[in-house]
């Protein structure tokens, strides 16, 4: 490999992006040593196995994504915005859309959600930790380490450009012959490892550590929602393992998989990705109805409607999101059998979906609804969610298919279920918690603003390619001629592009303003909401329950709060707490170089990260490390010191 | 920390048994991982292009020699656990170091197939069929190998710190990852090499 | 010595290597493919079961009924991508 071919070179705006990821990699380091910040940045964030501040840096993280991943979306709504638009060259759009697509689910949904899981699901149980606290580090350093792995591809070596489903034969060496799909490969594993990780360690917690008198069906709705994802996560995620460790074969070892000419099948690459993938999107989207059920309830001041159903729907859904995959590419050639089968069973998921929707209506109904930031954006996924779920019935009739396969149709009806399903979920959940986690609220003007700039800007953005796709604008195509007629539709769309960008842009200066003005003197519970990670203080103390609370029945915090009663009772006792640790943050670069040297197929330094990940492995069991105690002393000092600072104001 | 003592040593704390059923869940998901290599392998099974077929391959007695390796080994950690909750050390330790050895000796028969495939023509790159053979094997072979590593260590740590309920913990976790490898290689070898065969 | 041999693990692995014999069948004689077959299932069953509940001591576990689910669970998700692949990639595939 040559030099001038490890960078990426002849594109001005790449070389921006060079110099800006130089100026950024120089501040930081020069900023924490002008601030005198090291030690506190490695003690209190990069070794911490505390599952708020790993929950804080996983959205942190979902957060500079979705700016990444936005930009991504910029460009490819500015290049289509007017027929023969030179902005980016074909090879540059099929860059950006791969990189959109990955960033968004992989990078920024998936992190979001499991940011969200991480802040609130002990405390929702009543648990002062994850089951494996260092375990959870570890996952969210492989986390970062595959997403940095894959940003990196736009400066050195390309990025994939064979779309975020990396179809073969396209995607194979012989199509794809820049290392861009290496980076796919390899960052998506280590990452996708991470996530494995997180999914055994949520089972575990939500199994294991549940206050004690809370069954599994006095759990609150979103405990649940991550029950079940987190099931899902475990058995769908390895099948994702396989298919990326086949690609690398394939790709780096000459093997013959998805090779049509020597006995591989390339199908069968679709295949095995939508057997992850179907399940993917109902491990992004079921967190997000646990969080709207959550919100809703607690802003129509109601108990949520059909507990029972809503739980059942959910685990039809766990299982039903199996057996679907096929619909994602019906008109590759299978028989009429095969397209039927899958036709059907992806009809039957809409019954369960309908249910929750009705729960959440039926829970509205005569509630005294606060119209607050949360509830806006829960009210506003319930309509435009089901736009999305309607035009998946379209599709998901095999021979209707075949008109809207691979149009802008599918890209609007997938646009209308992830984003008022995940996005506005998140950040619904992210204006919610937020209170809980740093003990002051979002501005609510700000809140409602953004809110209204991004639901307008939303259907302004998406709508106009559902008619797109109609008239036959395929997805992916990097240009078209007037003659289409396609310019007024997609100029509209790149209004309503900017408009979302204007959007997020007020969240996050609504971050700021809150940061620097925002009143520090809210209680515990200053939504006046129902399950028990309300009943604690906010901030919420490293042990989070001074006492663990004793819990009777489903939203006991509210029914506490109704009859002025405590959940907890005792005396305080020595709190036992993990030791934070460096090893997460080691393997994380070990496993990050690693995917660097594999990926430009440099075999010995990859074989030596190799050496060095087992060691940290074995380093880890040779260890000990039995954690240390919090005294009582100290935990009445906190508990008054969150207390005192409370009533003062 | 509190130390129950009415059940086995490895599940005596909380931390311990959180951990075993962690990795009973961790079994779940290599149950899906090793599903998927054999649809692939499933799949690709008749696409020979050049190369030679199943039939062609495989020869009984190699593959048999390692049925019975890893058969006794999984009997012998087996013995192992059962010494440990006996309390005694040294048998204990003789067991699961047998195990690793039997271990060990599977390696070395895979091995010698592998090499006695390649000489025969038949590599990874020759046909769908031998890039799914070889990948399902090779993930197999990998965690043995990976078994025989941290087999290792554990075994290290016995002798170092005796039964605690940590090292206990560890030694029965590794003895449910020993099991389920010997439960894939059953079915590697009924559907893989008998079915063949067949 | 007798203790560290207990009854149960000796017959167990013995009925193992039976099991083992039993399965070679397949190759040894002549069977219709379907016979074959329904040897090497119902023989691989019994073993990864022999495994399962005599050396994996499930169970024991005091949160047996969770680890049923977890099996049940793994095991839907495998059949239904070993069959469902092979029904989309074999079976149905290309048909007329």
């Amino acid at each position: 490999m040559k030099w001038d071919e490890f960078f990426v070179t002849g594109e001005p705006m790449i070389y921006a992006a060079m110099v800006s990821i130089v100026v950024v990699s120089l501040a930081i380091p020069i900023a924490l040593t002008y601030f005198k910040k090291w030690n506190w940045l490695w003690t209190n964030w990069l070794t911490t196995v505390d599952h708020k501040k790993i929950g804080v840096m996983y959205v942190l993280a979902a957060l500079l994504m979705l700016f990444r991943g936005g930009v991504d979306a910029l460009l490819m709504r500015a290049q289509t915005a007017i027929p023969d638009n030179g902005l980016l060259d074909g090879q540059h759009y099929n860059e950006i859309f791969t990189t959109h697509g990955v960033i968004m689910i992989l990078f920024m949904a998936m992190p979001f959600i499991i940011g969200l899981m991480n802040v609130v699901i002990p405390l929702q149980i009543g648990a002062r930790d994850v089951a494996f606290p260092r375990l959870n580090a570890i996952s969210f350093w492989l986390f970062f380490a595959g997403a940095m792995l894959f940003n990196i591809s736009f400066v050195i070596g390309g990025s994939p450009d064979a779309g975020w489903s990396a179809y073969f034969p396209l995607a194979s060496l012989e199509f794809s012959p820049t290392v861009g799909n290496n980076y796919y490969s390899l960052a998506l594993q280590i990452a996708g490892i991470g996530t494995l990780l997180t999914g055994i360690n949520f089972l575990v917690t939500i199994l294991k550590m549940r206050a004690p008198g809370m069954t599994l069906m006095k759990m609150p709705m979103f405990t649940w929602s991550v029950l079940i994802t987190n099931v899902i996560i475990v058995f769908a995620f390895p099948v994702l393992t396989v298919a990326l460790a086949l690609m690398t074969l394939d790709r780096q070892f000459g093997t013959q998989f998805f090779a049509m000419q020597s006995g591989g099948m390339d199908m069968l690459w679709a295949n095995l990705f939508w057997v992850w993938g179907h399940p993917e999107v109902y491990i992004v989207i079921l967190p997000a109805f646990g969080i709207y059920s959550e919100i809703i309830s607690t802003f129509a001041r109601k108990n949520l409607y059909g507990y029972k159903s809503m739980v059942v729907s959910m685990v039809a859904i766990s299982l039903l999101s199996f057996v679907v995959w096929a619909h994602h590419f019906y008109t590759m050639g299978h028989g009429v059998m095969v397209n039927s089968v899958f036709s059907i069973t992806t009809m039957a998921i809409a019954i369960p979906t309908g249910v929750k929707i009705f729960n959440w209506l039926f829970t509205l109904r005569k509630g005294k609804i606060s119209f607050t930031t949360p509830m806006l954006y829960a009210l506003a996924f319930i309509p435009i969610f089901t736009i999305g779920g309607v035009t998946g019935v379209m599709l998901a009739m095999a021979s209707a298919d075949y008109q809207y396969h691979n149009t802008m149709f599918l890209v609007a009806h997938f646009h209308y279920v992830l984003i008022p399903g995940t996005v506005f979920g998140v950040i619904a959940g992210f204006h919610y918690w937020f209170p809980k986690v740093f003990g002051f609220m979002l501005n609510e003007k700000l809140g409602k603003l953004s809110f209204w700039f991004i639901i307008i800007s939303f259907n302004v953005t998406f709508f106009p390619l559902f008619i797109l796709g109609l008239n036959g604008m395929t997805r992916r195509m990097y240009t078209y001629s007037e003659s289409t007629g396609y310019g007024p539709l997609n100029m509209l769309s790149m209004v309503g592009a900017v408009g979302l960008a204007i959007g997020f842009i007020i969240l996050v200066y609504n971050i700021y303003w809150s940061v620097r003005y925002s009143p520090r003197n809210i209680k515990g519970d200053p939504w006046d909401a129902r399950s028990l990670e309300w009943s604690t203080h906010s901030p919420v103390p490293e042990y989070n329950f001074a006492l663990i609370p004793t819990v009777n029945k489903l939203d006991a915090h509210w029914f506490a709060k109704k009859e002025g009663k405590s959940l907890t009772s005792g005396k305080y006792e020595p709190i036992h707490m993990p030791n934070n640790s460096g090893l997460p943050i080691i393997m994380g670069a070990a496993f990050f170089l690693w995917g660097f040297f594999m990926v430009f197929s440099w075999w010995i330094p990859a074989i030596i990260l190799g050496v060095v990940i087992l060691g940290t492995m074995a380093y880890r069991s040779f260890e000990k490390d039995h954690g240390h105690y919090i005294s009582v002393e100290e935990i009445e000092r906190t508990e008054n010191a969150l207390r005192g600072e409370q009533h003062e104001n | 920390m509190k130390i129950d003592h009415s059940v086995p040593l490895e599940y005596s704390t909380e931390e311990n048994k959180m951990k075993i059923l962690g990795f009973w869940i961790f079994l779940g998901a290599e149950i899906a991982l090793f599903s998927t290599l054999f649809a692939v392998y499933f799949t690709l099974q008749t696409n020979t292009n050049v190369g030679p077929s199943a039939s062609d391959l495989f020869h009984l007695s190699p593959v048999m020699i390692e049925t019975i390796l890893l058969l006794s080994s999984s009997f012998t950690i087996g013995l192992g656990v059962h010494a440990m909750r006996l309390g005694l050390k040294k048998p204990m330790m003789t067991f699961f170091g047998i195990t690793l050895v039997l271990g060990a000796a599977f390696l070395g028969v895979e091995v010698y197939e592998f090499v006695t495939y390649v000489g025969e023509g038949a590599t990874i790159q020759t046909s769908g069929f031998l890039s799914a053979l070889f990948t399902l094997l090779g993930t197999h072979g990998l965690h043995v190998t990976f078994g025989l590593l941290w087999g290792g260590s554990i075994l290290l740590q016995i002798k170092k710190r005796g039964f605690t309920p940590e090292t206990a913990n560890k030694s029965f976790i590794f003895s449910l990852y020993w099991h389920f490898l010997d439960v894939v290689w059953i079915f590697i070898f009924s559907f893989v090499y008998l079915k063949g065969l067949m | 010595m007798k203790q560290l041999f207990p009854a149960q693990h000796v017959l167990g692995f013995l009925f193992s290597l039976l099991l083992t014999l039993v399965a070679l069948v397949t190759v040894w004689f002549d069977l219709s493919f379907a016979a074959g077959l329904t040897i090497l299932v119902v023989t691989a069953i019994v073993q990864a079961s022999l495994q399962l509940f005599l050396f994996m001591h499930v169970k024991e576990n005091a949160e047996s009924k969770t680890l049923y689910m977890n099996i049940l669970y793994a095991l839907f998700v495998g059949l239904v991508t070993i069959f469902g692949t092979l029904f989309t990639m074999h079976w149905g595939y290309m048909v007329k």
